[in-house]
């Protein structure tokens, strides 16, 4: 069976759960991306990469709902983890706030352009979208985007650069994706993962 | 598709050759749609846009544009093959067919077989094909309809802790748990029993968690892929158009390529000794090799 997991944020919580739920992968050492161990392969990818890589074939994987909404990956999703958790919100200089309503015509930097899309359609205000792919508090700062939608935690991060919450777009938490394919012809196997995994994260990792 | 245009195209033609005959052999008819149509509501994906004041929309999805051609139903039996836009730039080329104004059990039963010729005419012979029913989910929500998006939702992520979470009793939680998981050749809803049974193939599931997130699906729903690659290959089902039953399925050609090796189809030619049985094979349509 094959695993694919998050580098970066998420990475030794998803490695945790699965060591809980009675499945040691070895952490790669050195710079691979790929750590056989048994009967088991572990992928490391980036995550916003991890929903893609299940939907064309990798059995499993954990990544964060954010990814997958923003990806739309087709992959079935048997578990929400109890990690992970934050948000996906509207920020924008404390010095210039407005509400959504009044942002028509701005220029807003994101990871995440699909559900900022989205999200501005559905309150019927055009706006116009920059991809960045890191570090997107930085754009508002040397003015080069009016506002950005990104990842919250604690909002440190935000404070630290001088930016306020407008609106929060979702809620995000860890998933449990599984390959269509592989629901179907790993049956047993997968649904047997499924309840370890959901046994042994019922009290939290 | 971009990559190496020419070679893909050399593959699809050869795929497309197999189910073009295929399904004319099934009495299918391959049907020729406009590329763009003035947009209306009950046309599915496609890309939306405007000229000289009018909506229109770029290959959208074909079921859904043979059915707003087509004013009155009648009995019709019709396949394409199409390329569909994803709303953006995007697409994907898909064959499929459509059999309107069937009767019940026979047109399922002749879809299915449709689909388990048509890879076999390929030469792909592992895969298989899961068979769900939305009347089944539709009957065990009765009375608790209010919960229906929820069940749904569970039932395309696959996710069971969102019926957990449900106000519902531990029974009917029980009851919900079952057919989420049942997998098997026959089951308690006699229809779906007796489509596998005249199928009788064994590459052929009842898999009640089966369910594909579309809205128009009005019973048999399947799905059909293979072990070898993470995607399906396609799928299906049942619909109603105008009060008039209707079954319909598409294959996504860009996975049957993956899958299509032209070595194995020799294989799988007919041998025979004599040029009389070979006649008459051919006649039938079934390939031949003369020893």
């Amino acid at each position: 069976m094959r695993f694919v997991l998050p580098k970066g944020r998420l990475f030794s919580n998803s490695l945790k759960t699965l060591e809980k739920a009675g499945i040691e992968l070895k952490p790669p050492e050195n710079r691979e991306l790929i750590v056989k161990n048994g009967r088991y392969e572990l992928l490391l990818a980036r995550a916003f990469d991890v929903p893609v890589y299940v939907e064309h074939g990798v059995d499993v994987g954990m990544a964060g709902s954010d990814v997958v909404e923003e990806r739309e990956s087709d992959v079935l999703i048997p578990l929400e983890l109890p990690f992970g958790k934050c948000r996906l919100s509207l920020a924008m200089p404390e010095e210039n706030l407005v509400s959504v309503e009044e942002m028509e015509g701005f220029r807003i930097a994101t990871k995440y352009t699909n559900l900022t899309r989205k999200f501005f359609e559905r309150k019927n205000i055009e706006v116009e979208i920059i991809k960045l792919h890191g570090s997107i508090e930085l754009a508002p700062k040397i003015g080069i985007a009016d506002a950005i939608v990104d990842i919250v935690e604690t909002g440190n991060t935000l404070r630290a650069n001088g930016l306020v919450e407008v609106e929060k777009i979702m809620d995000v938490s860890a998933l449990l994706l599984v390959n269509r394919i592989s629901q179907k012809t790993r049956f047993e196997e997968i649904n047997e993962l499924v309840l370890r995994i959901k046994e042994a994260v019922k009290d939290g990792i | 598709m971009r990559k190496d245009l020419f070679s893909e195209s050399e593959r699809l033609a050869e795929i497309t050759k197999y189910l073009r005959r295929t399904f004319e052999l099934w009495g299918y008819r391959e049907v020729f749609l406009p590329t763009v149509e003035e947009f209306r509501a009950q046309l599915r994906k496609g890309t939306k846009f405007a000229y000289n004041n009018e909506f229109y929309i770029i290959k959208p999805d074909l079921t859904s544009q043979i059915l707003a051609n087509l004013k009155e139903p009648r009995r019709l039996r019709l396949y394409y093959i199409s390329e569909v836009l994803d709303g953006g730039v995007k697409g994907s080329w898909q064959a499929g067919v459509e059999f309107i104004g069937g009767e019940n059990i026979k047109m399922q039963v002749e879809g299915l077989l449709t689909v388990i010729t048509s890879l076999e005419s390929m030469g792909i012979e592992e895969f298989y094909i899961d068979v769900g029913s939305l009347r089944v989910w539709e009957n065990a929500l009765r009375g608790m309809e209010e919960f229906r998006e929820a069940v749904f939702k569970a039932l395309t992520r696959r996710n069971f802790e969102i019926i957990e979470r449900l106000p519902i009793s531990e029974e009917k939680k029980e009851e919900l748990w079952k057919l989420f998981n049942f997998r098997g050749r026959k089951c308690s809803y006699e229809k779906l029993t007796r489509i596998v049974e005249i199928v009788d193939d064994d590459r052929v599931f009842i898999d009640l968690g089966t369910i594909r997130p579309l809205p128009y699906y009005s019973d048999i729903i399947f799905e059909v892929y293979s072990p070898e690659i993470g995607k399906p290959l396609g799928g299906g089902g049942e619909y109603t158009f105008k009060e008039t039953g209707a079954f319909g399925f598409a294959f996504d050609l860009k996975a049957l390529a993956k899958l299509f090796d032209g070595t194995k189809l020799e294989k799988s030619r007919k041998k025979v000794s004599d040029y009389r049985l070979a006649k008459e094979l051919v006649k039938l349509g079934i390939p031949v090799e003369v020893e």
